[in-house]
């Protein structure tokens, strides 16, 4: 998997390299425009990162350039402008998905998967991480063989985290995946913490291996051990 | 090509039209005065030619060949101009010229006699002799001698033209020292009259940002330009007010995005000063992370409000029942509510529909919602009623055990970054701005939101809403 990120800013570009290398994904830095569109028309990529503020040719101009070179590449824009319109005009000029700074890397991380999965629907009903079973259509879930008694959203909750295994998830991405709240400013953060606690207590406090980490500050992981 | 410039100045243009008005009402005056001169002098003279027609008359003799004469030396006594320029013509009734007087010479008068000229009486008109020259013509039949006879007097009209000539004279003459006048008088009352605006002109000049305190002075509140000024006071102290709430606004949210920054600062430094094991590392990023969330969270709601100050954000206007939202935002904060052991409750008309945004009115029951619940404490109880004010109004109360608020500060929950009460602040994500948020999310769909407390007593917020469905009023 090939990623081209265009960033001017190199603290930025040099933590998404960083973070996205991680993640085992191949990375390219372009600090201008011109250089972006040279190096994501010259070279395969699978998707291209592009900041909209960029010094000579600003990032629309490189996604309106792309496209016109009929370049298909999922292109993923990171913009701190966060108006409807400026949501729109990005999507009408051929881009995939909009996201605005100052984002949660998790959400990144999450949103490039999205965006590599497209087409490919590969949604299993059944989920599984150690011990723990889920039938997301049967809406069962046991833990070593017993079964758990979740309310709707708490299942809800464990639904997404167990598509994700291993990935943090943060209170922007469940406020707005599993609530489906869409304004920011909600005072939902103690409400999903609440319910991760409730979650918690019936999921982990039973067992010796903790499934369900809080990662300080960033958000929730599912996962089988703590590093 | 010539083009009439329009000037400037109001003092200027007001004397310039002052003065083509009467000038204007000067040339009529005159026009009018000309004509009834001119009507009064020709009467004047008809009767003047009627006398004289009579004289003539009394004057006429045969001469031995039969000839008609006028013994026109006896006239030394005509003291008149006019018959003195007297133009005389006898006639025969068939046109024969029977006498012309010396002045007339040649020419004739009024052409040949119309039937019964002069025969029942005096016949005065306005006529043109022979060569043009207009006159005014006065005839008469008479018997001489067994003879009948058609006698006409005439005057020229330049004798009345010459007098009218003479009497307008002296009155164009007297016009521009009238015209004169009355510009210095328009001139100096105007500029006296404006002088207000001048002084004005001059206070506001000093006006900025820093002195906007200053007012315009005002000199009499009854007139006009006293009225402008007072107006203009009213807006200075408007805009004062509003700048003075931008000052606050942005020296409280300066320090508000303070807050968080010191404290990344503070863990960062510390962080690096001694040697510390991963874990605590990661604890150090979590702890700094959690503050960079509260800044975040900061700027979104600033920058909704502000989008909302500006008037960028749109309504989506639709009916909803507000029973239903009530319930439904009650149920996203249910896990907080279960958790502190409160009771809630919704009693009220449940058809009740409301006509706003149905999301950013959400937006605001549970920012109301979610305030009641932080102060309630532990075992309390949180009431939400929903009741008709009038056909088109409806309340939605949320009343809550909690703490209450002091009378005197009730009306500051609703302004930003106002947290009255200061222990929470390290609790509190919604940095002070979730009622600031609500209130303006109520307003913006035509709506009133208030609260009624007393310390000690608890707290009752109150929403009010364009209404669908209330059937009259309820107790």
């Amino acid at each position: 998997m090939r990623i081209l990120i265009v960033e001017d800013e190199e603290k930025m570009a040099r933590a998404l390299k960083i973070g996205l290398e991680a993640e085992q994904f191949s990375v390219d830095v372009a600090g201008t425009g011109e250089e972006g569109f040279f190096l994501a028309s010259t070279k395969d990529y699978d998707l291209v990162i592009l900041d909209l503020m960029l010094p000579a040719r600003d990032g629309m101009e490189v996604l309106a350039a792309l496209r016109h070179k009929s370049l298909a590449v999922p292109v993923l824009i990171l913009t701190s402008k966060d108006t409807v319109e400026d949501r729109v005009r990005g999507l009408d000029a051929g881009a995939d998905d909009y996201l605005v700074k100052p984002f949660a890397f998790s959400e990144l991380i999450a949103r490039i998967r999205a965006l590599m999965r497209r087409g490919k629907s590969e949604t299993s009903d059944v989920l599984k991480l150690a011990d723990l079973e889920m039938n997301a259509a049967g809406r069962v879930v046991s833990r070593g063989g017993k079964e758990l008694s979740l309310t709707a959203r708490e299942f809800d909750l464990l639904e997404y985290l167990l598509r994700q295994p291993g990935r943090v998830v943060s209170r922007e991405m469940l406020a707005r995946d599993v609530w489906r709240e869409t304004a920011r400013y909600t005072p939902i953060d103690n409400v999903i913490d609440v319910h991760i606690a409730h979650l918690r207590r019936k999921l982990d406090e039973p067992f010796s291996k903790k499934l369900l980490h809080t990662v300080r500050g960033v958000g929730f992981v599912l996962r089988e051990e703590t590093p | 090509m010539w083009r009439f410039h329009r000037p400037k100045r109001i003092r200027t243009r007001l004397t310039l039209y002052y003065v083509g008005m009467l000038t204007g009402v000067l040339a009529l005056y005159f026009a009018g005065v000309s004509v009834l001169l001119f009507w009064q002098a020709s009467n004047i003279l008809k009767r003047l030619g009627e006398e004289d027609l009579e004289t003539v008359k009394g004057l006429l003799y045969h001469e031995e060949d039969g000839q008609v004469n006028v013994r026109e030396d006896f006239h030394h006594h005509a003291n008149w101009k006019q018959v003195q320029e007297r133009l005389l013509e006898i006639l025969s009734p068939d046109g024969t010229i029977l006498y012309r007087n010396e002045r007339l010479g040649d020419r004739t008068i009024g052409g040949p006699p119309f039937p019964d000229e002069g025969v029942s009486g005096y016949s005065g008109r306005t006529a043109k002799m022979s060569d043009g020259t207009p006159i005014i013509l006065i005839s008469r039949q008479y018997d001489l001698q067994g003879e009948t006879i058609l006698i006409r007097v005439g005057y020229s009209e330049d004798l009345i033209w010459n007098e009218l000539r003479d009497t307008l004279l002296v009155l164009i003459l007297a016009s521009p020292l009238i015209l004169a006048g009355t510009a210095y008088a328009v001139y100096a009352t105007v500029g006296r009259a404006l002088d207000p605006v001048a002084k004005m002109a001059h206070r506001a000049q000093f006006i900025d940002s820093e002195r906007l305190n200053d007012r315009l002075p005002v000199d009499n509140e009854e007139g006009e330009l006293g009225y402008l000024a007072s107006v203009f006071n009213a807006m200075l102290s408007r805009i004062e007010q509003s700048f003075e709430q931008l000052k606050r606004f942005t020296a409280d949210a300066s320090h508000e995005l303070r807050t968080p920054l010191a404290a990344i600062r503070s863990i960062g430094e510390v962080a690096l000063r001694e040697n510390v094991n991963p874990a605590e590392y990661r604890d150090t990023i979590g702890s700094m992370l959690e503050e960079v969330n509260r800044l975040t969270t900061i700027v979104e709601s600033l920058l909704t409000l502000s989008r909302a100050d500006a008037g960028q954000i749109d309504m989506q206007v639709s009916v909803f029942p507000l029973a239903a939202l009530v319930r439904e935002s009650a149920a996203l904060l249910d896990v907080l509510i279960d958790d502190k052991q409160l009771t809630f409750t919704l009693v009220g008309d449940e058809s009740v529909g409301v006509q706003a945004d149905r999301l950013y009115v959400r937006q605001a029951v549970i920012n109301v919602l979610h305030n009641a619940v932080k102060f309630t404490p532990p075992g309390g109880s949180i009431c939400a009623r929903i009741q008709c004010d009038s056909q088109s109004r409806v309340e939605l109360s949320i009343t809550d055990t909690g703490p209450g608020i002091p009378a005197e500060q009730s009306s500051r929950v609703f302004e930003r970054f106002v947290r009255l009460d200061e222990a929470r602040t390290a609790t509190n994500v919604g940095a002070g701005l979730g009622l600031s948020v609500a209130r303006w999310a109520v307003q913006a769909n035509d709506g009133e939101i208030g609260v009624t407390s007393s310390l000690g007593s608890g707290c009752r917020f109150w929403i009010r809403l364009p209404a669908v469905g209330c059937s009259g009023r309820r107790p």
